[in-house]
């Protein structure tokens, strides 16, 4: 079609003026017929161009002033086509550059409401990113140290007991059979540390069951008693389940540690919103201790939110807010 | 015997074999397992939680299939880490013959070769690392701190002989306690006699 219709347009305008010439000549009128052709070439040439800005309010501006360049100029070569006389195009000039002018004041003018939540929400994304990639440098590292001190010094002590007791075969098999026995607990703990660590990591039965019967297999474990009830629609993402896991699993945390509370409840609502309520003396502040702020920024990085109500003698109520 | 580690599996059909057991079957997914399940008619199944194709619990999903189908039907099942709530739903039937092990048990061959023979009698048999848990929370259960211990004994699966040889205590007096227990549980005595499963499982949702 691009090649096409040029062709039509040029072809036309050739077949314009052999009729003008073989139809007497007089006034030259297939002008026009080359303006109209021309007009539509240049609007084409111009808007593409136009529109090649990138997205946003400048692209309107481009796209006005283009608009406002083609008037101009149909209106001057129409001046000049329909010869000349009293310069009227003054007026659409005036007209069109007041416009343009009015455009290029709006877009210069400082941002407005949404442009401003837009760019809060770029910073605040910059920083919750940021903090997650910290995090997740610091739990490698922890991860690391844990292996490091765990499961990998039990397996070199295994290594060398297992060593010993080949030696002492022979020998002495009554002290081979201690070491081979030594050995099979040290091969348990470094497993009991493993699976620590494991757990530390990802939760087994939050990769196996998904939230809810992670928080409910956590709560049962507990000291303090803890009803888990309600119900999650669809399917959220791991790194959504895993952040509210691990926010839920601080807030139970912190209800047995420091509450005083005889009891709590976990209270899961559609798409994801979780309040942990306990009974204890309350006076929790978000700002104080590391482990809350913590969550905050686990949760900012899944867009969640956390909202703390705790007045002096309870009870508190912790709601975990995650947009699915 | 359903393992999808092909290593490990062969390694616990050898051990068994060894005491004396025939395998009928050997498999390492979910449907598979299923399949030998209501199939093959075993005396006790030795079944790993995480199988494929899913590698969630489709092991664990099979077993209480199997004994929806199959009341009763002896499966232990093993997994790399062990959940109360895993627990509570293997005996919920109250039926027995049921065992919940740590995989690293497999390492004590004669305990573990007991268990499957305590498992495939009916019994049930938790793993101590699931009772230690339940016994270091405060218990709601109106029981005496002796009475508590016999009963962690007993959800380990173990008979009122081996309670008192445990508790240095003679299994007359094991045998005390537990009727006490089960009448402060409000566990009647009736034909099919399966009080001690059923006490495992007030056990694990009195806690």
């Amino acid at each position: 079609m691009t090649r096409v219709l040029p062709a039509v347009a040029v072809a036309l305008c050739v077949a314009a003026t052999v009729a003008w010439a073989v139809l007497g000549r007089g006034d030259f009128w297939p002008r026009w017929v080359y303006f109209g052709f021309g007009t539509v070439a240049a609007a084409v040439f111009v808007f593409r161009r136009a529109l090649r800005t990138s997205s946003g309010r400048r692209r309107w501006l481009v796209v006005n002033a283009a608009f406002g360049g083609l008037l101009i100029a149909a209106d001057l070569t129409i001046y000049v086509l329909s010869g000349g006389g009293y310069f009227w195009p003054v007026w659409t000039t005036l007209a069109v550059s007041a416009l343009l002018g009015l455009h290029a004041y709006v877009v210069s003018k400082p941002p407005g409401k949404r442009e401003r939540e837009l760019a809060a929400r770029v910073t605040s994304l910059a920083r919750s990113r940021s903090g997650a990639l910290d995090r997740q440098a610091a739990e490698l590292k922890r991860v690391e140290r844990d292996l490091h001190d765990g499961a990998q010094a039990r397996m070199v002590s295994l290594a060398l007991t297992l060593g010993l007791a080949g030696e002492l075969l022979r020998r002495d098999p009554d002290g081979a059979e201690k070491l081979l026995l030594e050995a099979r607990s040290t091969a348990r703990s470094a497993l009991d540390d493993l699976r620590a660590v494991m757990h530390s990591i990802h939760p087994p039965v939050l990769a196996d069951r998904g939230l809810l019967d992670a928080v409910r297999a956590l709560a049962l474990d507990l000291a303090v008693p803890v009803t888990v009830a309600g119900t999650i629609e669809g399917e959220p993402s791991p790194a959504v389940e895993t952040a509210a896991y691990f926010a839920v699993a601080e807030c139970l945390g912190n209800v047995v540690k420091h509450s005083g509370a005889t009891s709590a409840q976990v209270v899961f609502a559609a798409p994801l919103r979780v309040t942990v309520t306990d009974d204890g003396h309350g006076g929790v502040d978000p700002a104080a201790g590391s482990g809350l702020r913590g969550i905050t920024e686990r949760l900012e990085a899944v867009d969640g939110r956390l909202e703390v109500t705790s007045p002096a003698g309870g009870p508190t109520t912790i709601m975990i807010t995650i947009p699915i | 015997m359903a393992e999808d580690l092909t290593l490990l599996r062969d390694g616990i059909v050898r051990m068994l074999e060894a005491y004396g057991f025939e395998v009928v079957a050997a498999v390492g997914t979910g449907p598979d397992l299923l399949k030998a399940l209501l199939t093959d008619n075993p005396d006790v199944a030795v079944v790993d939680v995480r199988l494929p194709p899913g590698f969630s619990d489709e092991g664990l999903r099979a077993a209480l299939t199997a004994r929806a189908e199959k009341p009763g039907l002896p499966i232990l099942v093993l997994s790399q880490y062990v959940e109360r709530l895993y627990a509570r739903e293997l005996l919920a039937d109250g039926t027995g013959g049921i065992g919940y092990l740590l995989k690293d048990r497999v390492s004590d061959i004669g305990e573990f070769v007991d268990a499957v023979q305590r498992v495939a009698a009916g019994g049930t048999v938790l793993d101590p690392t699931v009772v230690a848990k339940l016994m270091g929370s405060k218990p709601k259960l109106p029981l005496t701190p002796r009475e508590h211990e016999v009963l962690s004994h007993m959800a380990q699966g173990r008979s009122n002989a081996a309670i008192g040889a445990a508790l240095f205590i003679t299994e007359k007096a094991v045998a005390n306690h537990t009727n006490n227990i089960f009448a402060k549980l409000g566990l009647q005595a009736s034909e099919d006699d399966n009080r001690r499963v059923l006490a495992v499982l007030k056990f694990l949702e009195g806690y």
